[in-house]
């Protein structure tokens, strides 16, 4: 029997969290007349899309056992699906608007050539390349954001389970596959700038009038609603009988295939599902930072995400939740240069410096003393029935 | 004459006494030189040709002075090269009086020099300081007299000579050149030079031969010589000129290829332009020409009658321009049809400046020379292929050991190479001496990160052999703050670790196949360690005890073996062999925090790609992975992330079909 995913205490509490901390951060806001700045309100709004690719990876990992390291390639792709129409929209306003100015109304091909020359110039290019054929529609894009993420993970989960690759060997295969796609939008003519990126994302086309204060804050809440959104769906598949087998192919995954279950078909799911969720948490991240480039899905970034979800604790959703903000958070506060130094008499401790060795051993004593992460300090409080 | 006419130039009346002093000198002066020309005998053969050629020579001008050099160098008079080797030596004198030539030397005192003969050095009396002047040719005209001189120093005895005017004969190579090396090659007896002569005549043949036989001859006989002087020497003959014509090429032109317009080589566009060059075609009026006539004429926001908002498609716009053609306002342009029906009259084709058997020729030898280069290329895609594989089994030989043999996942790997690079780095600050410094690092590089390992091990890894995952990310954590460290303590800009000389060069087979002598260094490495782990495996007693542990520690255990132990020391023997990789690696690659990081997937790539557990497929999946990489590479030479990429992509796919890698453990080993 299943319970109402809304009468679960968990659900219910982060949800109402969620709630507060969305109405306290707008009511604080600058666009509201507080104190809290358009670029905390930012950083805000991608710590709750990191919660949400964390929520993702933890459904994928915590719950069925799949350690990918390649969640945060689906996360960069959704964010360069988006990327792309914000940029293509906003450089055909430029051009159209500069065209204005001519004698004769402008061609379309003189438009195309020049958003071109605009975008691809900095890689020596200047024709516009197949891939960006639907950058010129809202709404495709954005159902690429979904289908290009999504796609990618059916065929490599579809090969990768198929042949039952497993444990560490799946691991080493996703993070191969993220090294794949980062090399590959390195090169200049991959179509999508090389290392340079997409840059300039933060100005959304159709919003110029609105001040950036303002679209922090419909971008924050945008996330916050997507974050809500996912812990549901999240919460609703592990909670019924599909939950449990998930679970038990985590634990055990010949006895579930034995039991008769098809074991690759759920975990095709749960990685598909999970990478779709990847792909939005990107689209939504993105235009909050303004720039996205290929270092973003180098392998490192996919293993911090795993980093996060141990630290909060696995098999939990809100652990992710937690583990992603309280690491991402402090991370940027201590690479930030705000954390004051601490002078030891012989040596100055300088957190910028120090901060990854700090977090890195951190994160081997969580692995080793405390392998329900932060999350498990829950369980201290409350007991279980 | 000159300085006489200086000196009364540079008189002034207030030095009226120093002048007077200046014209009693040079009349003494005078009278020296009578004296001294009363002395001397007839002038020899080559003096009278040096004085036929005096005022040339004196004028030392670079315009006018060959004339003088060749008379000299054609002469075939005795001593003709040792004057030109004077000459050129700045050792000749000309005296004013006659314009005869001598070698001269500052005499007892100051105001005399001694005369000698050009060639003998008899000496030939004595002249005022004033009288003489020395010839100083330029170095461009030293360059002209050297050119000359080759043909002498051709058949010098010494065999230094010979090589050195060889050398210069092909950097500036000439038809006068053919006939002297010719002859020089007749008298030669130095078989090398020989050899060296025989191909310079062949080169020269090739390009100032007169008889087409024998160019055609020579020529061929270059075929499968790999050198780029050939293929400089042969390229140009392949020189072409784009003619056009309405009647197509003439009977008795050698013609390259006829060029289809609109073909890849030659463009619709560039076809017209070159009709517009010769006057064949009016010249087009293009796109931007076209509107700027169009905004010329707007009126009243319209141009002929068309409103200028409704010209935003290039049809509008040409159709608003043909409009304005009949009204007569622009001059008339070409309709694309017209353009096309133009170029199609005319016949478009490349000339070879050289007759149809020497470029058949040519063809045939640079088609063969091309065979032999791709040959020699593939020879070296395969040795660079052999040292990319050589350089990812010693990165990825120490993981082998940890990931395949303990089934621990260590993502610190990458870092204990790193930490063998910086190890080499700063054994090389204390010690100075290259050869020295590496002998040391290496057994050092090998002992601190058997030391790391172990303590990684005994703290770590020690705690999580049941959950390889966890493993993972532990090690990670380990990795990052490794990466860190160094980063405090070294600094983020690379380090250098120098190798010592003669690990500098390259072993040169020829002039495409080149190795350096680092990557045999590798290679060597990567073969003694393979051979020392194979032994140590299967021929010792810790060999024995890790394959035992790694099967059922259990059972292991129980037969008195101590598997704590031997992971503690299995993980330290992984480690270090990764300190010794770093060391290597470092030698050629630069020393930074995040050496090691750029190793760590193609590592586990390696293994996993190869089979865990087995030497011998890390062996195989190093070797399949580097030719891969290079074999990519050789298809899109420009593009090494492309290559990477694919390989990558290859290597997803061939773990769809291969699970376990090539070499799968098979039977009871596997369930280990």
């Amino acid at each position: 029997m299943r319970r109402s995913i809304l009468s679960q205490p968990s659900v219910i509490i982060v949800l109402l969290l969620l709630t507060a901390f969305t109405v306290a951060v707008v009511g604080m806001s600058e666009a509201a007349g507080g104190t809290l700045s358009t670029s905390l309100v930012k950083t805000l709004g991608m710590t709750l899309c990191l919660c949400l690719v964390a929520i993702a990876m933890d459904l994928v990992w915590g719950y069925c056992g799949i350690l990918s390291l390649g969640h945060f390639a689906f996360f960069g792709l959704g964010g360069y699906m988006v990327g792309m129409w914000i940029m293509y929209a906003r450089t055909e306003q430029i051009v159209v608007q500069a065209a204005q100015a001519a004698t004769l109304p402008p061609t379309p091909q003189e438009i195309r050539d020049a958003i071109g020359t605009q975008i691809f110039g900095v890689v020596g290019g200047a024709r516009i390349p197949p891939i960006w054929t639907f950058a010129d529609s809202l709404w495709i894009q954005l159902l690429l954001v979904v289908l290009v993420p999504g796609i990618l993970a059916l065929v490599f989960g579809w090969l990768a389970f198929r042949s039952r690759v497993t444990g560490v060997y799946l691991s080493i295969l996703t993070q191969a596959m993220t090294l794949a796609l980062s090399l590959y939008l390195f090169q200049n003519d991959s179509g999508l700038r090389g290392n340079n990126g997409l840059s300039g994302l933060q100005n959304i086309p159709g919003w110029e009038s609105t001040p950036q204060s303002v679209v922090s804050i419909y971008f924050f809440v945008a996330s916050a609603i997507a974050l809500g959104a996912g812990y549901v769906l999240a919460a609703w598949i592990v909670s019924g009988k599909f939950g449990s087998v998930v679970r038990g192919i985590r634990d055990d995954e010949a006895r579930v295939r034995f039991l008769g279950y098809q074991v690759e078909h759920y975990k095709l799911f749960v990685f598909t599902l999970t990478a779709v969720i990847a792909g939005i948490a990107g689209a939504l991240y993105y235009p909050q930072a303004g720039i996205i480039n290929p270092a973003e899905i180098a392998p490192i970034a996919s293993i911090y995400l795993a980093v996060w979800v141990a630290i909060g604790g696995r098999g939990r959703l809100y652990g992710a939740i937690i583990g992603a903000a309280f690491v991402s958070l402090l991370s940027t506060w201590f690479t930030g240069g705000r954390a004051p130094d601490i002078n030891l008499g012989f040596a100055t401790i300088q957190w910028v410096d120090w901060w990854q060795v700090l977090l890195g051993v951190a994160f081997v004593c969580v692995t080793l003393f405390a392998p329900k992460g932060i999350g498990g300090l829950v369980d201290y409080v409350v007991r279980k029935p | 004459m000159r300085r006489v006419n200086t000196v009364v130039e540079g008189l002034a009346p207030s030095t009226f006494r120093r002048a007077a002093l200046a014209v009693l000198a040079m009349l003494l002066v005078a009278v020296a030189t009578i004296e001294g020309a009363l002395a001397q005998p007839a002038p020899t053969p080559i003096e009278e040709l040096l004085l036929e050629n005096t005022e040339l020579i004196q004028e030392s001008s670079r315009r006018t002075i060959e004339p003088a050099i060749a008379a000299i160098a054609d002469s075939g008079l005795e001593g003709a090269d040792v004057v030109l080797q004077r000459w050129e030596a700045r050792d000749l004198f000309v005296r004013e009086s006659d314009g005869r030539f001598f070698l001269a030397e500052r005499g007892d005192d100051r105001d005399t020099y001694n005369l000698f003969h050009v060639v003998t050095k008899e000496p030939m009396g004595t002249a005022g300081r004033r009288e003489v002047d020395q010839i100083k040719p330029n170095s461009g005209i030293r360059a002209l007299i050297a050119a000359a001189l080759v043909k002498f120093q051709l058949t010098n005895p010494d065999p230094a000579v010979r090589r050195g005017a060889l050398e210069a004969l092909l950097r500036e190579p000439s038809a006068e050149q053919l006939d002297p090396l010719r002859a020089a090659l007749g008298r030669e007896n130095d078989p090398f030079l020989k050899g060296a002569m025989e191909r310079a005549e062949r080169l020269l043949t090739v390009r100032f031969e007169e008889d087409e036989a024998k160019r055609v001859e020579a020529i061929e006989s270059f075929a499968g010589d790999l050198s780029v002087e050939a293929r400089a020497t042969l390229n140009p003959l392949l020189n072409t000129t784009l003619k056009v014509s309405k009647e197509g090429p003439d009977e008795d032109e050698n013609v390259a290829r006829v060029l289809t317009p609109g073909s890849e080589n030659l463009s619709f566009d560039a076809a017209y332009d070159l009709l517009v060059r010769r006057d064949l075609a009016p010249r087009i009026i293009n796109a931007a020409a076209r509107d700027a006539a169009l905004v010329e004429h707007i009126e009243n926001g319209m141009v002929a009658g068309v409103p200028v908002a409704s010209l935003d498609t290039r049809e509008a716009r040409d159709a608003a321009y043909s409009r304005l053609e009949e009204q007569g306002a622009v001059t008339q342009t070409q309709t694309e049809d017209e353009i096309a029906d133009l170029i199609a009259s005319f016949t478009f084709y490349e000339v070879y400046s050289e007759p149809e058997a020497i470029t058949g020729a040519v063809l045939g030898t640079i088609a063969a020379i091309n065979r032999s280069v791709a040959g020699y290329g593939f020879l070296d895609i395969a040795l660079d292929a052999l040292s990319l594989a050589s350089i990812y089994f010693l990165a990825a030989i120490g993981l082998a050991i940890t990931f395949g043999v303990m089934g621990v996942i260590n993502m610190a790997h990458g870092e204990f190479i790193m930490m063998g690079a910086y190890t080499g780095y700063v054994v090389q600050q204390f010690i100075p001496n290259y050869t020295a410094s590496l002998v040391v690092a290496l057994p050092l590089a090998f002992l601190v990160t058997f030391a790391a390992g172990v303590l990684l091990e005994r703290l770590v890894i020690r705690w999580l052999y049941h959950r390889p995952l966890e493993t993972l990310l532990a090690t990670f954590g380990v990795s990052i703050a490794l990466q860190q460290l160094a980063k405090n303590i070294f600094g983020t800009q690379a380090r250098p670790l120098t190798a010592p000389d003669w690990l500098g060069g390259a072993l040169v087979i020829n002039d495409v196949v080149a190795i350096s002598y680092i990557r045999i260094a590798i290679f060597v490495l990567a073969i003694i360690f393979l051979v020392l782990l194979l032994f140590i495996l299967n021929h010792t007693r810790l060999g024995l005890e890790v394959r035992s542990v790694r099967q059922n520690p259990r059972m292991a255990s129980s037969m008195g073996i101590n598997p704590d132990r031997i992971n503690m020391l299995t993980f330290g023997l992984g480690s270090g062999i990764a300190g010794i990789a770093g060391v290597a690696i470092g030698l050629f690659a630069k020393v930074t925090s995040d050496l090691g990081s750029g190793y760590i997937v193609q590592s586990f790539m390696t293994v996993v790609v190869g089979g865990v557990g087995n030497i011998w497929g890390t062996l195989a999946g190093a070797t399949l992975i580097g030719f891969l990489q290079k074999g990519i590479e050789w298809f899109n030479p420009s593009n090494t992330l492309a290559a990477q990429t694919y390989m990558i992509i290859f290597i997803i796919i061939f773990i769809q079909f291969r699970p376990k890698g090539i070499f799968a453990l098979k039977g009871r080993a596997a369930e280990a």
